[in-house]
């Protein structure tokens, strides 16, 4: 690395050695992205990364607070839900543009998650994820029952095409890139945090917290912090995912098979990392997709099979494993397995 | 004064059939650590059983409580056997979404066998019932009330005066001390876990020849369990059964005088506030006050 390091002469710092590598993919990657709608894609095709994409983005938000803080969180959905009731409810009720309700929606998910995230985020492991899984259901009920503002089990419809349109439905290829751009802002912000005093105290928690505390973090402050991060990005979608459906429901808007995803998505691809999320996502969401065009009746097993042994073959996540694969220059199937067994 | 009294009565009855549900759930958790999303596709797949049973030989959905319960229990016990035991030390997420993973499974292959319909078991007798002062009993909800009491008890004393019970207790104290005194940990968990599969089969028995079910149930099952583990302190067993009536209660009253399921609301809430205030649950100490994380 010296060596490199000299013969290239005054470069910044992460341009040296091969560090810039990941970087170039990755601009050429959304580059590329960027370009594929006009070029390659069908519409389907966009719908479907687009889709991709939004998983990206919840993936990430619960990284933030599963992952890096170790706090399991199995209520993330109601920060989706929320964000995209508050996008319908001021787009159909008091004719507010799409634009206008996209911050609005931030700022109920990051609200709502200091708010929640004080009381709840004292409790540890398994209280936690119970907790979580609590609120967001009582969330659900509650919205399900003021169909005065909500439009309860019938749902809201957002007012999205003819007369009274308040904004211009993109189409698929609008929300492509909107999902797009928040995938993208949703990987800044976690290599942001992955990179920070601020994620290496969240690691620092996750790993003991009390030792973590006693080595000067402010605990309670950085996990809050991280949670309402990651309510915020999470409401952000859910805001966007509203706009594209139109018609939206509480069951499906707070449906803890949401929630799960986003924690297998996260957990596959390894938790805690920055690209883990990100490969976990766009691996799953594509299977469960070619799952739903290939086995049609079966596609709920199948992948109900596949979470049970990819949990007992990749504990750690696909990245770390792949990791220590390359490190060790061998394929260990069942090493984690050695490690996590009774 | 009838009506709040009926309320009260069915709440009762309907409080000791959830209690039947959570005990096994919470007997895993207070034990093992571990939370079993699969809990309520046990539940129903003891249903199942029972109706099949009922619907091709005519046996007694009582009856076929019973050959639920020995066939989850030996389910319950390969699962844990093969499958949980292997994570059991991995972060917890990871036997959320093993169970979770199951919960899948089973839902789904429920439905292609039996298919999305609801369902019941027909009984001469379940549903009729007779009065108190214009309160109505039903024999049949009496009956798993009367199961849900009888099993807690046997429970509770399986767990006091037997060897095995008080190695499943031990692992629950402290799992490595247990190993250091010769228990097999690996086939404790295995019999915990089949108690507790066990135990759901019998209550989807009882409650399949009591209200309609079908796969999608699943989820609601196990989330009642939650309710009530919280409620009355993981592993305490007698804390389930108060905490099932607790729960049965609220909802009969809420049903009553509550638009909506603006009750189901309140039981979350419930449990959120139990949660944070008094985490240990409302009734008593929980069982395994002393637990030495291996």
């Amino acid at each position: 690395v010296s060596a490199a390091g000299a013969a290239t002469g005054p470069m910044p710092g992460f341009l040296r050695g091969r560090a810039w590598l990941p970087w170039a993919g990755a601009v050429l990657g959304v580059v590329a992205l960027c370009l594929a709608p006009t070029f390659l894609l069908l519409d389907a095709e966009q719908r479907t990364l687009g889709s991709v994409f939004m998983f990206v983005v919840l993936a990430q938000g619960w990284n933030l607070i599963g992952g890096f803080a170790g706090y399991p969180s199995f209520g993330n959905v109601v920060f989706f839900g929320l964000g995209g009731y508050t996008t319908a409810v001021l787009m159909a009720k008091s004719g507010a543009d799409f634009w206008v309700t996209v911050p609005a929606a931030a700022a109920v998910g990051l609200a709502f998650a200091v708010l929640m995230g004080i009381p709840i985020l004292r409790l540890r492991g398994h209280y936690f994820a119970i907790a979580t899984l609590g609120v967001a259901e009582g969330i659900r009920e509650v919205v399900i029952n003021i169909p005065g503002l909500t439009g309860g089990n019938a749902g809201i419809t957002i007012p999205a095409v003819g007369e009274k349109a308040t904004a211009s439905y993109p189409g698929n290829t609008g929300f492509y890139f909107y999902f797009l751009v928040l995938a993208v802002i949703s990987m800044l912000v976690v290599w942001g945090v992955a990179h920070s005093r601020f994620g290496y105290a969240l690691r620092a928690i996750s790993q003991d917290e009390d030792a973590a505390a006693a080595a000067g973090i402010n605990t309670t402050r950085a996990k809050v912090a991280a949670f309402a991060i990651s309510g915020m990005l999470t409401s952000l979608a859910g805001a966007i995912y509203a706009f594209q459906q139109v018609s939206i429901y509480p069951e499906r808007l707070f449906s803890v098979d949401i929630t799960v995803l986003m924690v297998v998505m996260a957990v596959i691809g390894g938790a805690g990392t920055v690209a883990g999320p990100m490969i976990g996502a766009v691996g799953l969401q594509y299977l469960s997709e070619w799952l739903r065009d290939h086995l049609t009746d079966y596609h709920t097993f199948v992948f109900g099979g596949l979470i049970v042994v990819a949990v007992l073959v990749l504990p750690m996540g696909a990245v770390n494993f792949a990791r220590d694969a390359w490190k060790r220059r061998r394929l260990a199937l069942f090493d984690s397995v050695r490690a996590y067994r009774l | 004064m009838t009506q709040f009294l009926q309320a009260t009565v069915y709440g009762l009855l309907e409080g000791g059939l959830l209690a039947l549900v959570a005990i096994g759930f919470s007997l895993v958790w207070g034990v093992m650590n571990i939370v079993n999303l699969a809990h309520g596709a046990f539940v129903l797949v003891g249903a199942y059983i029972a109706w099949k049973l009922n619907t091709a030989m005519g046996l007694d959905p009582y009856l076929g409580a019973l050959v639920a319960a020995v066939g989850l229990f030996v389910a319950g016990y390969v699962v844990q056997r093969l499958l949980i035991n292997q994570v059991v030390n991995a972060p917890i997420w990871m036997t959320l979404l093993l169970t979770f993973g199951l919960n899948l499974l089973i839902v789904n292959g429920l439905i292609l066998i039996f298919s999305a319909d609801f369902r019941v078991i027909h009984t001469g007798w379940s549903s009729d019932g007779f009065s108190i002062g214009g309160v109505r009993v039903p024999y049949g909800r009496l009956t798993g009330f009367a199961m849900a009491v009888a099993v807690t008890v046997s429970l509770v004393l399986f767990m006091a005066r037997t060897k095995t019970g008080l190695a499943i207790r031990a692992t629950g104290m402290d799992r490595s001390a247990a190993r250091l005194m010769g228990m097999n940990v690996r086939h404790v968990y295995a019999l915990t876990f089949g108690l507790s599969a066990g135990m759901a089969g019998m209550a989807g028995a009882v409650i399949g020849s009591i209200n309609t079910f079908s796969p999608a149930a699943a989820g609601g099952f196990t989330l009642q369990s939650f309710v009530i583990a919280v409620l009355g302190g993981l592993g305490n067993m007698w804390g389930a059964l108060a905490g099932g009536v607790l729960l049965g209660l609220v909802q009969a009253w809420g049903g009553q005088y509550l638009a909506g399921t603006l009750v189901n609301a309140i039981a979350f809430g419930v449990l959120v506030l139990v949660l944070i205030v008094r985490p240990t649950g409302l009734i008593g100490r929980p069982f395994y006050e002393a637990r030495a994380e291996a």
